[in-house]
């Protein structure tokens, strides 16, 4: 099996378990934390609470949204993309079709995924810009912000690229930059349960905590 | 600095201490600074970095990890920022999108100090050693506390007559305690309160031992042992009294 097989089959599978094996058991791994030293908030549990804070966060429509509404939507974007092109890239549903379970889903147009790539792209670079001139943020930025920024923009770069043979057909990079793809779409799904990007599965318990804790006070965040 | 302030020490207090919630916070915060111009101390400051709510809590981290150098300045830095620079409002936990809740972490950092390091301030620390000794924060005494009462009533025995404060009565509605400011400094306070509770005709009484005072101040330095006892001081005589309902002054 040459190195491209290997990335593209057993790597691809090492990758997507190990994201979804790491964040269900990050989520498992909160909840019983949570059970022996969040009891209040398990004393007062109610999902009135957390679907309310889950509705007006996962929408446009609270108080920092209000308060920023330009960046909040930019940011905003930059997620519906990140979570929506790796799942309804036409290219990405062919690959499961040819896959030995043969599934096939609804894909975004063509033309629409182009834009939602290069939207990942540029919000990306802008956050990386926009963190090393403010001065609130350059205090607050370790390194590490930097870094995961970069290696979140990485796999929609590459796939853009290759998508779109952008840089030609010819030289290292061109010819392998399906590769590049793959395998920095891998390392961010590797790094996802393991990082701060883990975010992606422990915003909900945090809202939701944090929901019941001022709900039970009658506030709905 | 105290013999007890290793940076270990420090450490073990705050492992036992973070919760699921908080150390997902410590972990997750994106450092975005949404949370910024949400604190009245960043605004009032010149929106200066420092003040930005997200980077009070760097402690935790630093500590635990046990990379920074723990000495007076350190300690001092620390104090400031906990303190001054934060009094635990939680209006940032409103806008940070993962609801991460500031003041909390701020109020652990308080406890650290207070019962690692043995640093809060003075008005604080004077305050707990009243409260342990008399019960109260203005070191009151029972008899001082129940004369207060008597003599406040006989004050006003021209303008209200029938005005009662009822000491100890049972099977009332409302328990009345009061900020031990009051009896000490503005006993106009609890003439006020007796005016309005007689004028509606409430059922109401106070307390004649330890458990008048609703102050709490060693919640803010993280004492919760002394917190605690004088949540159970006013809940024993609620109980005693069997009154239905604790009311705590303005």
């Amino acid at each position: 099996m040459d190195f491209y097989a290997f990335v593209e089959g057993p790597l691809t599978w090492v990758a997507i378990l190990t994201f979804l094996i790491g964040i269900v058991v990050r989520g498992i791994l909160y909840y019983n934390a949570s059970k022996k030293t969040d009891k209040m908030i398990h004393k007062y549990f109610s999902w009135k609470w957390v679907f309310s804070t889950y509705a007006k966060w996962l929408l446009p429509n609270n108080v920092t949204f209000k308060k920023q509404p330009l960046y909040y939507l930019t940011v905003y974007l930059f997620h519906i993309c990140i979570v929506m092109l790796p799942v309804f890239a036409y290219q990405h549903i062919v690959m499961w079709e040819m896959s030995r379970f043969g599934w096939s889903w609804i894909s975004l147009p063509a033309g629409l995924a182009k834009w939602m790539t290069l939207a990942v792209v540029f919000i990306g670079l802008f956050l990386i810009g926009r963190r090393a001139i403010h001065p609130d943020l350059k205090l607050l930025t370790k390194s590490s912000d930097y870094l995961l920024l970069a290696l979140t923009i990485l796999p929609f770069l590459t796939g853009y690229l290759a998508a779109h043979a952008t840089l030609g057909t010819t030289g290292f990079l061109a010819e392998n930059m399906q590769l590049f793809h793959m395998l920095s779409g891998q390392l961010m799904l590797i790094l996802i349960p393991f990082t701060k990007l883990s975010h992606a599965v422990l915003f909900f318990f945090s809202r939701g905590a944090t929901a019941v804790e001022f709900g039970r006070r009658g506030y709905s965040m | 600095m105290s013999d007890k302030a290793d940076p270990q020490t420090m450490a073990d207090f705050f492992k036992p201490r973070l919760n699921a919630r908080f150390k997902t916070w410590l972990k997750i915060c994106a450092n975005c600074a949404l949370c910024a111009d949400t604190c009245h101390f960043y605004l009032a400051n010149d929106r200066k970095p420092e003040m930005i709510p997200a980077y009070k809590v760097r402690f935790i981290n630093e500590i635990l990890k046990g990379k920074v150098t723990i000495d007076d300045d350190y300690l001092k830095k620390m104090y400031e920022t906990v303190y001054y620079e934060c009094n635990m409002c939680r209006r940032c936990a409103l806008y940070c999108p993962f609801g991460i809740d500031i003041g909390l972490m701020v109020g652990l950092q308080r406890a650290m100090l207070h019962n690692v390091a043995d640093i809060q301030p003075a008005g604080l620390k004077s305050a707990i050693e009243s409260y342990k000794q008399f019960g109260n924060q203005m070191s009151l005494t029972q008899e001082d506390w129940v004369d207060t009462i008597e003599w406040t009533l006989e004050e006003m025995e021209d303008y209200y007559p029938t005005l009662d404060i009822p000491i100890d009565k049972e099977n009332v509605d409302l328990l009345y305690t009061v900020n031990a400011r009051e009896p000490k400094f503005y006993p106009q306070d609890i003439q006020e309160a007796a005016i309005i509770f007689n004028a509606v005709g409430e059922s109401w009484t106070v307390p004649s031992v330890d458990g008048w005072d609703d102050t709490n101040l060693a919640m803010f330095c993280g004492d919760l042992g002394t917190s605690k006892m004088l949540v159970e001081k006013t809940f024993k005589q609620a109980e005693k009294l069997k009154a239905k309902r604790v009311a705590i002054t303005e």
